[in-house]
């Protein structure tokens, strides 16, 4: 059984006719199901919980990759398959890594069902699918896994990644490999002034970071504050329906 | 620095490593190392790298400063700007003009083992 949740923001006006489109395809594809609609004051983890016991299978995330977070954090360790039919024009980097078109050409990914077991990271207890990021700081310490520490001894920022694609200096992190990816940029002098950065990667299953200060950190987008992260990775905690364009 | 595939763990320029480094695939290092460096898979020292421990691998490139006995399964490459304090135990050995050895060479054909990451079984 299929259960839609639809974000705020597409119920828009401009968004109908694409909702016109996407209903009528699931239907003919014989996947249709029930719709929730998040409004404000609507708890979409209650939602979801409901109807996950209520016997919903797979649980469709239509919006964006905020939509698609909320969508994970409600559906945790019950085991339902999460999907997305990715709208709009922002914030879609996760369907994009995911493989799934925007609209309604994602409706035919969902029917075909090629579901993933990604893992998921853990930060002080927060789970992520993304990545954790914590802004330049002068001293900072990881302890890896009980059995050696990294000390960047200039300045250094820091990024641990479960889900990522390569950009310019780091790799295309892989959400299947049982290990989560911290990477450290510690700032070297370039030409003309401009800042460099010379790039650690350590792939690991644990880490225990302290940093020198207490500073504003984002694990998938949202904020938090601390001066010590304890990331451990939760290795196929999430059934994901995947694209054949997925970038991992 | 080049992209890199797979798990290839890289210690840059600015860190330091401390404790008992194992990993399963390759291994660059450009910081510094004190303690122990094992690698199942390549290892390459870049030419800034301070290594002050023991250090087994397949095969490695060396063009920083080892200070410890270095161990190699199959081919060892001292680059010009190689500095080894230590005794080298290889296959193949090649050294370019300029590096400097300090230590006994050993290549009898012995076997180096490489010790694995610990695996967790999964349940």
């Amino acid at each position: 059984m299929y259960y839609y949740v639809y974000d705020e923001f597409i119920q828009d006006p401009r968004f109908e006719r694409d909702l016109a489109l996407i209903e009528t395809r699931v239907t003919d594809l014989g996947i249709a199901g029930k719709i929730a609609r998040l409004a404000l004051f609507r708890d979409p983890k209650e939602l979801i919980r409901d109807e996950i016991r209520k016997g919903a299978k797979t649980i469709v995330a239509v919006g964006n990759d905020v939509t698609l977070r909320r969508v994970i954090d409600a559906v945790g360790d019950t085991g339902a398959v999460i999907g997305t039919i990715p709208l709009g024009k922002d914030n879609l980097m996760l369907s994009d890594i995911l493989g799934i078109p925007v609209g309604v050409e994602a409706c035919d990914i969902l029917s075909a069902r090629i579901i993933e077991q990604l893992d998921t990271g853990e930060v002080n207890g927060r789970r992520f699918l993304h990545t954790v990021s914590a802004p330049q700081v002068s001293q900072l310490e990881v302890q890896v896994e009980r059995t050696y520490k990294l000390k960047a001894y200039k300045k250094c920022s820091l990024e641990v990644r479960n889900l990522a694609i390569a950009d310019e200096d780091v790799r295309a992190a892989n959400p299947v490999d049982g290990k989560l990816e911290c990477v450290l940029r510690t700032l070297a002098k370039g030409l003309f002034r401009k800042n460099k950065y010379n790039v650690s990667i350590v792939p690991a299953k644990e880490f225990h970071v302290t940093l020198s200060e207490i500073v504003k950190c984002q694990a998938d987008g949202e904020e938090f504050e601390s001066n010590e992260l304890r990331f451990k990775i939760i290795p196929k905690a999430l059934k994901v329906i995947t694209g054949k364009g997925r970038k991992f | 620095m080049a992209k890199n595939q797979g798990s290839e763990t890289i210690i840059a320029h600015g860190v330091r490593v401390e404790g008992d480094f194992v990993s399963d695939g390759d291994v660059v290092i450009e910081g510094e190392v004190a303690g122990n460096v094992q690698a199942a898979g390549d290892l390459r020292i870049g030419d800034q790298a301070k290594i002050h421990a023991d250090v087994i691998a397949r095969n490695a490139v060396v063009s920083g400063e080892i200070r410890g006995n270095l161990q190699v399964s199959e081919k060892l490459e001292l680059l010009a700007s190689s500095r080894m304090i230590g005794d080298i135990v290889a296959s193949i050995l090649s050294v370019a003009s300029g590096a400097q050895i300090n230590g006994k060479i050993t290549m009898d054909g012995r076997e180096i083992k490489v010790k694995k990451e610990e695996k967790e079984s999964e349940d």
